[in-house]
């Protein structure tokens, strides 16, 4: 039997700003993540560190310690590797203010 | 397939010992026993092997994802779930630990969509069969009963490009749970076409055919369903949806105990698209009435024809 594989879209197109974090999304079955966010368009302002979270319901969200610098230009492809997340996910950021960025953000799964 | 009884007197012809051995295997198959195929299964879903070619529905666009109306937009990726429980845990499913989750985003009317994909290859008889069940998110200790609006599904399809009377037919049909906060509890169908909008230079066009407007209770379906007691407690309904793709009509409907009729019914309908002969898409949707994520889950769902 081949292993689940799962690519889903956490966020498209989406501008951030403020406290800004993507949907939650389940993930139990999957052993792995990889998390990578590309910039739509061309960020304006300072770009925070993005950090990953986690949860124990989906509604109440822990820091779970890996970080995430957001691309600084159109078309920059970051990325954060995951292991042991439990089931929900989420990728969260803090931009200052007058700072922003349109974003794509994937999830890429596998267990 | 309804089972009727089997005539002892009646002739062993080949297609009666097909008939009587496919219903046996079927009926002796736990993973299958649960629905009342057509002779054809064409799926059968059960989200225990992921997601069993269940996406997210995407909007058109050209040039710039700019372009793409603002109900696709909100779209997100459905999920597998345990439907993990803050109070009680994970729920599961009917005979397994998993079921597609489909999730909106927390804002009024909210709406999210997943989408299964394939062609048609015979314009005749199928049947759409699924246990489904719908919360809001639990972020209220409240019963939050008028908090998803609706939950349905819609197919969307088109005949070959040799037939003769090819339409873009596409039967919508959703359980209005809610309005307005008040409780509804009907079946409605939506037959009012939206506006096609071009997505860029034209050449690729648009329309939100979920949009809010123009359904209708469909005549003596009210029906109530089991949403249990609190938030966090699920119980598993069963659907069934039939429809003729040679007269793209819809043809039966059953929810649980409950026989519907569809009679009164109309698909939307609008001319051929240039590019989507054969299409065969199935869509399964959630819509919320409060600012509360709506979540549809669903079990398994098997698709069957007759050909």
């Amino acid at each position: 039997m081949l292993r689940e594989s799962i690519t889903a879209i956490l966020a498209r197109n989406e501008t951030w700003t403020g406290c800004a974090a993507s949907e939650p999304f389940e993930g139990g079955w999957a052993i792995e993540a990889v998390i990578f966010v590309r910039a739509l368009k061309p960020p304006v302002g300072p770009q925070p560190t993005a950090r990953i979270e986690i949860s124990p319901d989906g509604m109440h969200w822990a820091d779970e310690g890996t970080r995430l610098d957001l691309p600084a230009q159109e078309g920059e492809v970051r990325f954060a590797r995951l292991r042991r997340f439990g089931n929900w996910l989420r990728l969260a950021a803090d931009f200052p203010d007058g700072s922003e960025s349109c974003l794509l953000v994937t999830v890429h799964l596998k267990g | 397939m309804p089972a009727g009884p089997i005539d002892p007197e009646a002739p062993l012809t080949e297609a009666a010992l097909t008939r009587a051995l496919r219903r046996a295997l079927v009926g002796a198959d736990p993973r299958l026993s649960r629905f009342d195929p057509l002779p054809r299964i064409i799926s059968h879903d059960d989200f225990a092997r992921g997601h069993c070619g269940w996406s997210q529905l995407v909007g058109n666009y050209e040039g710039s994802l700019d372009t793409m109306l603002p109900g696709y937009a909100q779209h997100t990726s459905a999920m597998i779930s345990t439907l993990p429980h803050w109070d009680a845990g994970s729920h599961g499913g009917v005979d397994s630990s998993y079921a597609l989750k489909i999730a909106t985003r927390p804002r009024v009317g909210a709406q999210n969509v997943a989408i299964k994909r394939l062609n048609l290859r015979h314009r005749g008889p199928i049947r759409f069969e699924m246990y489904f069940t719908f919360k809001p998110e639990a972020t209220e200790l409240t019963l939050g009963d008028t908090a998803v609006r609706a939950v349905g599904l819609l197919f969307d399809l088109q005949g070959g490009d040799r037939d003769g009377d090819v339409e873009r037919v596409m039967p919508h049909l959703r359980f209005l749970n809610a309005e307005g906060g008040q409780q509804r509890h009907v079946w409605q169908f939506k037959a009012v076409r939206e506006p096609f909008r071009p997505a860029g230079s034209g050449e690729t066009l648009s329309h939100y055919h979920l949009a809010p407007e123009g359904w209708q209770d469909l005549p003596g379906a009210d029906q109530k369903l089991c949403y249990n007691e609190i938030a966090t407690k699920v119980n598993w309904a069963y659907l069934c949806f039939d429809f003729d793709l040679a007269t793209m009509r819809p043809t039966g409907l059953r929810c649980n105990d409950r026989v519907i009729d569809v009679s009164g019914m109309e698909p939307m309908r609008m001319p051929a698209m240039k590019n989507l002969w054969c299409m065969l898409n199935f869509c399964l949707f959630a819509e919320t009435d409060t600012a509360r994520r709506a979540f549809l889950y669903v079990d398994s769902v098997c698709i069957s024809g007759d050909f």
